[in-house]
């Protein structure tokens, strides 16, 4: 596939966060593309613009400079709301720390981003159970976050970020807050969806996870490292 | 539908969060329930007043007969001046802005039933009276016309005066002897209870004969007064000075001699009340909006906490295909829901209040009077300030980068 299809495609982006008067350069000029289907690892030592570059992906946060086209389509011209619907439907995020609403329960967080797409809540529900199944939490629909297990939140969120088949998943330390078996058994459910032709961005810190994605991307201070 | 889940979900919110809303909703409850009584309250205490002011009475004028005032006449010439009850059917023919009027005899006299004395305050009156007095009947009748033409030995005695002579005994019908002469008791008075104004002893201690009877029951008896009222409480200067004229010229003094003819307005006083009561109020809605207003800022903390709190969640809402507005409106749905139930919670405390301290027993007690103008206001203060404290730090977290709100800690 050319560049010019790549459905991320980033031309030397720079972020610069005011932090009490001294700027702190997250991202200093970042070209990246990545294409679908791709398994693609982001690696990286702590504050070298990992979590930046994350968001920026995930239209979370905007580019200060440079340019980001996802699927063809320039960032910068998108109206506030068209870039809300933009998260909800093109993207799925899975962050380390779950992000799942307490009060709600598991099947009511996977509805979440059905509910900001105005789906009604009969076709909502099916949906939201049907991915649920998928993960393997049916028994478990009915639960608050606080009734199940890491891995098992980590699956709800997973079939949150899911629910709206989203053009990229981007997982941001998926299995930091997990044991490594409860960790392991994430990364097999993500390799799956990977293999069921799922494009996949995911920051890591774990070299052996590093080894098993289809392409690492480096960062330091702020730059992808070619030197790697 | 977006609607009924977003109320949904701020319901559930408020259920999870439960100590939070309680403490959140009481500031508010406090807030409005205390306006509602305070003013109410204030309200309450100006028609206690005027209630009892007005026992001895509606707007009642009072002529007095005096002395020449000493500068007019050298001291030896100073002499009491007294009505005669001519100088009575002048005044009544003689002034346009009188509705009512009545002479008023007043004296000390032994009361005798059977063997039991008491010394009462005897009132010589014209049928006017009952209605000048706003008194009714518990038993019998009222001095008639024909009363006062024949100069008919009849009495009517006041509650208080009728428990003394009669106890637990029948009075209507029976014999009473006043001043060594043999009355008979036509009628007692309703109770009066606690007044605020008085001319003498409590209308309930007295005992009321015909007012021709009462001059010629004891010799040398004068006319010291005359009670009156006029048409509308806007006559009383009118009133006033017509009376002065009438009566100087008739007692052949001066009409600005003051000393000679002294007349005291009920109306002037109650004015004079007025005024107090008009500063009372304003102090007790001061008083309310700074209740208000604590109880705004607690509501106004407890919401800044809560959003601050919850701004993890703000970024993941917006993470997930949340419009900024559709974040602020959930928001905006939980404080109306806290607002408005505290409020309507705090109304209910606050009229409940109001109308179980009008159930006080008592004269002397006053009634709350619900002003429903304070109760809307009250209401839509304490929601508008949750409102704003609640949904303006939500609009902040929706309009930064959810980036940004997701990282907060």
């Amino acid at each position: 596939m050319t560049a010019a299809g790549s459905l991320i495609r980033l031309r030397s982006v720079h972020k610069t966060f005011d932090a009490g008067g001294a700027p702190v350069h997250a991202l200093q000029g970042v070209d990246l593309d990545i294409e679908r289907g791709e398994y693609v690892g982001v690696m990286g030592p702590s504050g070298s613009g990992k979590t930046t570059l994350m968001d920026i992906l995930g239209f979370l946060a905007r580019p200060t400079t440079g340019q980001y086209e996802f699927d063809g389509c320039p960032i910068d011209g998108l109206t506030e709301r068209e870039l809300a619907a933009f998260r909800g439907e093109r993207v799925g995020f899975v962050f380390q720390s779950f992000n799942l609403l307490p009060r709600l329960t598991a099947l009511a967080n996977v509805e979440l981003p059905l509910l900001y797409r105005r789906v009604p809540g009969a076709e909502r529900r099916r949906r939201a159970a049907a991915m649920l199944e998928r993960v393997g939490l049916a028994a478990r629909a009915r639960h608050h976050p606080n009734e199940l297990s890491g891995g098992e939140r980590q699956r709800v969120a997973i079939a949150r970020a899911l629910i709206n088949r989203p053009s990229v998943i981007l997982a941001d330390e998926p299995t930091g807050a997990l044991d490594s078996a409860t960790g392991e058994a994430i990364l097999d459910m993500i390799e799956q969806l990977h293999r069921d032709g799922q494009t996949i961005v995911m920051v890591t810190h774990d070299p052996s996870i590093g080894a098993r994605v289809q392409r690492v991307v480096r960062l330091r201070d702020g730059r992808i490292d070619v030197t790697a | 539908m977006m609607l009924l889940a977003t109320i949904r979900e701020a319901l559930a919110t408020l259920r999870l969060h439960r100590r939070w809303t309680a403490l959140t909703t009481f500031g508010i409850i406090w807030g409005t329930a205390s306006v509602v009584l305070l003013v109410g309250w204030g309200v309450g205490v100006h028609g206690l007043v005027d209630r009892g002011m007005q026992k001895v009475g509606k707007n009642l004028v009072y002529v007095m007969a005096g002395r020449i005032g000493e500068d007019l006449t050298p001291a030896e010439e100073r002499r009491q001046l007294d009505f005669d009850l001519e100088d009575v059917d002048a005044v009544r023919a003689g002034a346009r802005h009188i509705e009512q009027i009545s002479a008023d005899v007043a004296m000390w006299l032994p009361a005798r039933r059977g063997a039991l004395l008491r010394i009462v305050n005897v009132r010589g009156v014209e049928p006017a009276m009952r209605d000048l007095r706003g008194v009714s009947l518990a038993a019998g009748r009222f001095v008639s016309p024909d009363d006062v033409r024949f100069q008919r030995r009849v009495a009517i005695l006041g509650e208080k005066a009728r428990e003394r002579l009669f106890g637990t005994r029948p009075a209507v019908g029976q014999p009473l002897t006043l001043y060594g002469q043999r009355f008979t008791v036509i009628g007692v008075l309703a109770p009066v209870g606690a007044q605020l104004s008085r001319d003498g002893p409590l209308i309930d201690e007295q005992v009321w004969i015909p007012v021709t009877t009462a001059i010629v029951l004891v010799p040398g008896t004068r006319i010291g007064k005359m009670v009156m009222r006029p048409h509308a409480r806007e006559d009383n200067a009118d009133l006033k000075r017509e009376v002065r004229t009438l009566l100087a010229k008739r007692l052949h003094v001066s009409p600005t001699d003051e000393e000679a003819i002294f007349i005291l307005s009920m109306i002037d006083y109650l004015s004079g009340f007025d005024a107090v009561f008009t500063n009372l109020k304003v102090f007790l809605l001061l008083l309310s909006v700074a209740t208000l207003g604590i109880g705004g800022i607690g509501v106004m903390n407890m919401m800044l906490v809560a959003v601050n709190a919850r701004r993890r969640e703000i970024g993941m809402r917006l993470a997930v295909g949340a419009r900024r507005r559709e974040v602020v409106a959930q928001f905006l749905v939980e404080t109306v829901v806290i607002t408005l139930a505290g409020g309507i919670a705090g109304l209910i405390l606050g009229l409940a209040a109001c109308v179980a301290f009008g159930m006080l027993p008592g004269d002397l007690v006053p009634r709350p009077v619900i002003v429903p103008g304070v109760a809307v206001a009250a209401i839509v203060i304490t929601s508008a300030v949750g409102v704003a404290a609640g949904v303006v730090p939500a609009w902040q977290a929706a309009h930064t980068d959810p980036a940004e709100s997701l990282r907060t800690e």
